[in-house]
């Protein structure tokens, strides 16, 4: 998968999940930067995540992503839409 | 042992501290701290540091085994029976007595309730060994090779009883090589005589006013239900947090750079922040390992929210009271979800303010009182009307009006405020690293006058 494309399908999940039209994702967005972004918030946008890219995070990954770098790797290693 | 004890302080810990300094090397000193850590949960629990040391050869054994399995199938299988078997012992020296008496409810039947004594300390250390093994599994630690360390690791006295619960991933460095600069030993020693006066000169005062608030429910006051389910928030706050700052403050005497467990909860605006600042190591461990538990399908977001605040209540005590807690916060959460953050920051700051505490101060009410009956009685009185407070309450307050307003500053981030201060100008500075050993000085003495004259008050969280 195309990491830019994957990254820009992404962003407009983050817009949808945190209901902020301006947030503009890169590598290093943690859940410092989002105000909204917390363990539970978090939840739903690992659920529209999967959805969206037919895909399952292991618990160990949901648990222990730091940025959205790491979560685009995941996505393009295994994300099958 | 505790540490509100003139032993621990006096004989205990200075003789460790001088044992500890005079040992060369990192590995003479684990050694020293080893010894010192067995000896000082074997004098409170002769039997049980046998159970303390076959919980750490269990998980010592399922990080070796983790480590050579690798990412496979094996390594999910031993992380999986170590964590069974954690929860199993949990459950049978915590558990084992409240599930048979609620067997019992069952008609006809009658099973014989055990009567086993809670080992201090084992929900904490057993929570350290379950992210301990879930780690390695995870790949986010090392295995430890050596069984002296990761014994250490379990069992390292300042924080085995009571917290915080210390991962793994925090010490691992420490464990193999580590320093104590003057500063560290000197921020970490005035750090526990804070705690020690918080526990003694503080928490232990204000939970003779709380009992006698709460003691005679049956014939409290709106006022007087409020008042002391309030002061016994405070007592809690004072004792447990106190006892993490002499497990911070120990932690850094040898070395150790432990996280905060606590930042000054009551100053929170809804109950989700309270949960960011109260017992973190406990939230942080169920967000972790627990809140992601991939079970409950498409309704995952509230039923690992749910699920964690069955767990929280459980955890600490078995007893219904404390399921009915955990729920009680999980609700409130709950609805704060739905609310959202955005809607939920429209509400006027001072509403915020009044909401939490109230649900705060209320939810301590229900720690307290562990008899169900008394737990209703007080949650009518809560809502009662009549006189404001008799007599014998008010004169209670009165005489100790100077406690309670010291207990209601110290919530508030004071010391670190003055900190701040103290650092502005060099003058400033210089008064102020005159004043502090001058002022622990003072608060040991007092602390250890109050010991002296004192009967036992183990801390709160032992029970846990």
């Amino acid at each position: 998968m195309n990491r830019s494309d994957v990254q820009k399908r992404l962003n407009s999940i983050f817009c949808d999940i945190f209901d902020d039209e301006s947030i503009k994702i890169s590598d290093s967005t943690s859940a410092a930067d989002i105000e909204d972004w917390d363990s539970l918030e978090h939840i739903n946008l690992i659920a529209a995540v999967e959805e969206e890219f037919g895909m399952k995070f292991r618990m160990k990954e949901v648990s222990g992503m730091k940025n959205v770098g790491e979560m685009l790797d995941i996505i393009c290693e295994r994300g099958s839409k | 042992m505790v540490f509100s004890r003139l032993f621990f302080i006096y004989i205990f810990l200075p003789v460790c501290l001088g044992a500890y300094f005079l040992a060369r090397g990192t590995k003479m000193k684990n050694n020293v701290l080893l010894l010192f850590s067995l000896a000082f949960y074997a004098w409170g629990e002769p039997v049980y540091v046998l159970l303390m040391l076959l919980s750490a050869v269990i998980n010592y054994t399922a990080g070796r085994l983790i480590g050579r399995y690798g990412d496979s199938r094996k390594s999910r299988i031993t992380a999986g029976l170590a964590v069974f078997t954690d929860i199993a012992l949990l459950g049978v020296f915590k558990y084992s007595g409240f599930i048979v008496e609620n067997i019992n409810h069952i008609p006809s039947v009658e099973l014989p309730v055990p009567d086993i004594r809670l080992p201090i300390g084992i929900s904490f250390y057993t929570f350290q060994t379950i992210s301990y093994v879930i780690d390695c599994l995870w790949e986010t630690v090392t295995p430890q090779k050596s069984f002296r360390k990761f014994l250490l690791y379990v069992s390292l006295f300042p924080q085995l009883v009571a917290g915080p619960i210390v991962r793994y991933s925090t010490i691992e460095k420490e464990i193999d090589e580590r320093t104590s600069s003057i500063t560290d030993i000197s921020y970490g020693l005035n750090r526990v005589v804070l705690g020690l006066a918080k526990k003694v000169i503080i928490a232990d005062q204000l939970g003779i006013v709380a009992d006698s608030l709460l003691g005679g429910i049956e014939n409290a006051t709106a006022a007087a239900a409020w008042t002391g389910a309030a002061v016994y928030a405070m007592q809690i706050y004072f004792d447990f947090s106190g006892y993490s700052d002499i497990a911070i403050g120990l932690g850094r005497v040898f070395g150790f750079h432990f996280d905060e467990n606590f930042r000054h909860p009551f100053m929170c605006r809804d109950i989700t922040e309270f949960w960011q600042r109260w017992h973190i190591s406990l939230g942080t461990f169920f967000r972790d390992y627990l809140l992601y538990v991939p079970i409950f399908g498409k309704r995952r977001k509230y039923g690992g929210l749910f699920l964690v605040w069955l767990c929280t209540g459980i955890w600490h005590g078995a007893s219904w009271n404390f399921v009915i807690w955990g729920l009680y916060y999980g609700l409130f959460i709950f609805i704060e979800t739905l609310i959202g953050k955005k809607r939920m920051k429209k509400i006027p700051l001072v509403i915020r303010h009044i909401y939490s505490k109230a649900v705060i101060i209320a939810g301590f009410g229900i720690f307290y009182f562990e008899d169900l009956d008394k737990l209703g009685t007080f949650f009518t009185k809560l809502f009662s009307t009549g006189r404001l407070i008799g007599l014998q309450d008010r004169i209670l307050l009165v005489n100790n009006v100077y406690l309670l307003i010291l207990a209601v500053i110290l919530t508030f981030p004071i010391i670190d405020g003055i900190r701040r201060i103290s650092q502005r100008s060099a003058p400033v500075r210089t008064a102020a690293a005159v004043s502090l050993p001058a002022v622990s000085a003072a608060l040991l003495l007092l602390t250890s006058i109050l010991l002296v004259d004192q009967t036992s008050h183990p801390f709160l969280y032992f029970r846990f």
